[in-house]
């Protein structure tokens, strides 16, 4: 990845691509590249949507190599949905086959006058950008069942549905999994709507005639790798509950812990969680002839993700994830998993984030749009966002948009971004993560990455609850850090487990571009990464009165523990002093 | 423990029936044990699981919905409900581990030991097993015994296939044979009565 292309989409004449090298972005990758390019390059004050924000794609700084895990793609822009910086990140193949090709980026830049779409083609020789008018308003599948019949099935595609041409403020942006379906969604905070308003539908790219990306140590890396492997195989998380079950293996814990946000976050448990847990829907995918364990990308040895059929063995979508089943299950008190699985599908073709989506939809039940619990009248709703209706562009802006549109005063959002499915008030600690990461509520923002072994910040005690602060302060450095790497973030049990694995991981890193690579270098990077968003966001407007939960999570307690948020502001000031 | 009468019900299943018996199971069944005791006791003792294994499969587990650090000083109850799950992903996955590294992310409903009596007697709890734990204890906590109303068993008995009946080898109520298709019968067991169900596989 020895090279930029930046594509000026607002171009005189044109659609201008320029490629050029690294400069000060040498040795970046992931979250580190999108992030510390958006932060020097957009101005803070930007509408998300014009010409001067920035649409920087980035595959990890291993993507394209042979080493497992590595697949996960970054976006990062100014994003129109929180106003702060965004990074939101995929799996599917486009890190992989993007990185082969030597881009540590592809940077979207202006926009274009008139109403063209564009189509973005990437090759061994070179960048075209393509007026397909085509295109205009289809959807994800049928989208890449379209391209296919052009590019083939070799190459990945990125796209995004009418929801992103829309610029609606919870579009995704969709990546395709092994089986060129646009299942993998770089979901968070609206990038398919910058996308959309730069008049870009989809970006093919194809690494025909390509190689792996050599490591500088090839030996090492070799082992290192294998060591990682091994790893990830023994840790009963990575080697037994992630491929058995997938991510919504936690429903039924989730449940129980009371921290389960059900019917728009009026109670911790679901009286029918059980019906929607991950132990139920791997029996019926296993049972209806789909699958329960399934890579997303190329060179996963987790397999966290799988096939859900119909009743007739149909393909509907696949593995829906906790989160999803979450959003659309219990959140909305529905309990059917074809309902969830139906959703998902909508939320994959359309172009938007599931999370947000679910959670939108709960808020719009509250306002009294539908019933909790009406699965028919879910799916109406969200046939809205498809149509385009005026509700359905309201909707598809998201839950804070909808509950200020409605009068809703329960709304779960932080910084106009939705929560995911982890009450704050049952894990008060992963509250302080939500209220005050740069990205708006966001689960992965402080992921449990090894900060026992990385000892980020010094040592913590962390069975005091004093520590919770440090804990999520230490907890986002490292995710910024891994978030860099490609890697995905499901490495982190095994990492956190298991020292020597964690020390293949840094082996890894090491032997590929010919460095010792420290625990240290990778809190450097992590400090270095949140820096700078923390920055871009100050210069854009935030500041630590945005870092705060709603209001109610702090007034309403919530069962079955009667518990509500109890972190103290000046507590959560103290997230990012270091 | 009530003294009503209960219906003997039990069953003999080939193993690849076994997973039909998991939604029960995690949604929770009760069974008999004495309590008074700590749940180490009750785990290692009563129910007989190694205690390597409680120590490194049974990675999280709470009492009364909320997450247990000590298996020492968990002190059971009458009616506790005791779920049992293996590792779990997630940052509160992580969190949610017995004494885990993350633990005070939870401290707000984190159990902890209570100096209140507790009477040493005959009784019942309410567990239930999560995930990677179902196959691996499922099995033995259905030889041993569950404990389950008639309604909840003759909705669970009606919407089985023809492929876990013909898995059904054999069937004793109150020690007299019955052929299994007739378990399926809503009118079997009295009203708001209970049933003693319990469940043999070959290699259980």
């Amino acid at each position: 990845m020895d090279k930029i292309a930046r594509i000026d989409m607002g171009a005189a004449g044109g659609p201008k691509v320029t490629v050029g090298d690294l400069g000060e972005y040498a040795g970046l990758g992931g979250r580190a590249m999108t992030s510390l390019m958006v932060a020097a390059e957009v101005h803070p004050l930007a509408h998300p949507l014009g010409a001067e924000n920035k649409l920087v794609i980035s595959p990890g700084m291993l993507s394209g190599t042979t080493g497992s895990m590595t697949g996960r793609l970054s976006v990062g822009c100014k994003s129109p949905l929180t106003g702060t910086i965004k990074e939101s990140n995929a799996g599917g193949q486009a890190a992989q086959v993007l990185a082969r090709l030597g881009y540590a980026a592809v940077v979207l830049e202006g926009k274009p006058e008139g109403d063209d779409l564009y189509k973005i083609v990437i090759n061994k020789d070179g960048i075209q950008v393509i007026v397909d008018n085509s295109l205009k308003l289809m959807d994800n599948y049928p989208l890449v069942a379209k391209l296919r019949q052009e590019y083939g099935d070799k190459v990945a595609y990125m796209t995004i549905g009418s929801a992103g041409e829309r610029k609606l403020l919870a579009a995704s942006i969709a990546c395709t999994d092994p089986e060129l379906r646009p299942t993998r969604h770089c979901g968070r905070g609206g990038v398919g709507a910058v996308m959309g308003a730069k008049r870009v539908k989809a970006i093919i790219i194809d690494d025909a005639g390509m190689k792996m990306r050599p490591p500088k140590d090839p030996e090492k890396y070799r082992d290192a790798n294998r060591k990682f492997v091994e790893g990830l195989r023994k840790h009963p998380v990575t080697g037994e509950g992630l491929p058995a079950y997938g991510t919504n293996v936690l429903t039924n814990v989730l449940n129980e812990a009371g921290g389960y946000p059900t019917n728009n976050f009026k109670s911790g448990q679901f009286a029918d969680s059980a019906k929607l847990s991950g132990e139920t829907q791997a029996a019926l995918e296993i049972q209806r002839g789909g699958s329960a364990t399934h890579g997303c990308h190329r060179g996963c040895v987790i397999q966290c993700s799988g096939i859900y059929n119909d009743k007739d063995g149909n393909y509907v979508t696949k593995q829906p994830e906790y989160e999803t089943v979450w959003s659309h299950g219990g959140h909305c008190g529905i309990s059917n998993l074809d309902t969830v699985a139906k959703l998902d599908y909508m939320d994959d073709n359309i172009g938007v984030d599931t999370i947000e989506m679910g959670v939108t939809i709960g808020v719009a039940m509250d306002a009294g749009l539908a019933e909790f619990g009406d699965d028919a009248a879910a799916i109406r709703l969200m046939e809205e966002v498809e149509k385009g209706t005026p509700l359905g562009r309201v909707l598809g802006s998201g839950a804070a948009i909808t509950g200020k549109v409605f009068g809703v005063e329960r709304v779960p959002v932080v910084k106009d971004q939705a929560l995911p499915a982890y009450d704050p008030r049952a894990v008060q600690g992963i509250g302080v993560t939500y209220a005050t990461t740069t990205q708006g509520a966001d689960h992965t923002a402080g992921y449990a990455i090894a900060t026992n072994i990385l000892k980020v910040g010094g040592d913590v005690d962390p069975l005091k609850t004093e520590g919770q602060i440090e804990l999520s302060r230490n907890l986002q450095i490292a995710t910024a850090a891994i978030d860099s790497t490609g890697m995905c973030l499901f490495i982190a049990f095994a990492i956190m487990d298991q020292p020597e694995t964690f020390q293949a991981l840094l082996d890894m890193l090491g032997s590929f571009h010919g460095i010792t690579m420290t625990g240290d270098d990778v809190v450097a990077l992590g400090k270095k990464v949140l820096s700078a968003e923390r920055d871009f966001n100050t210069r854009a407007g935030f500041t630590k009165h945005h870092d705060r939960l709603p209001r109610f999570f702090y007034n309403e307690p919530i069962a079955p523990h009667n518990q509500t948020f109890m972190m103290k502001d000046e507590e959560l000031d103290e997230v990012f002093n270091w | 423990m009530k003294n009503e009468r209960k219906t003997n019900l039990i069953l003999n299943m080939d193993q690849d029936q076994l997973g039909d018996f998991f939604p029960l199971l995690q949604k929770g069944v009760t069974v008999e044990a004495h309590v008074g005791c700590s749940l180490e006791l009750l785990l290692t003792h009563q129910w007989q699981i190694p205690a390597e294994y409680a120590a490194q499969r049974i990675t999280t587990i709470f009492l009364n919905s909320r997450p247990i650090d000590s298996l020492a000083t968990a002190i059971i109850n009458e009616d506790a409900v005791i779920a049992l799950s293996g590792a779990m992903p997630g940052l509160v996955g992580a969190t949610m581990r017995r004494g885990g590294y993350y633990a005070a992310m939870r401290e707000g409903i984190t159990h902890h030991a209570t100096n209140g009596n507790v009477v040493d007697r005959n009784a019942t709890v309410r567990v239930k097993l999560f995930n990677l734990l179902l196959p691996e204890l499922g099995p033995g906590f259905l030889q041993r015994g569950i404990i389950i109303p008639a309604g909840e068993l003759s909705r669970f008995f009606n919407g089985k296939s023809e492929h876990f009946w013909q898995g059904c080898r054999s069937a004793l109520l109150d020690n007299f044979p019955i052929l299994p298709h007739l378990l399926s019968r809503e009118d079997l067991f009295p009203d708001q009565s209970t049933v003693r169900l319990s469940v043999n596989f070959p290699n259980s």
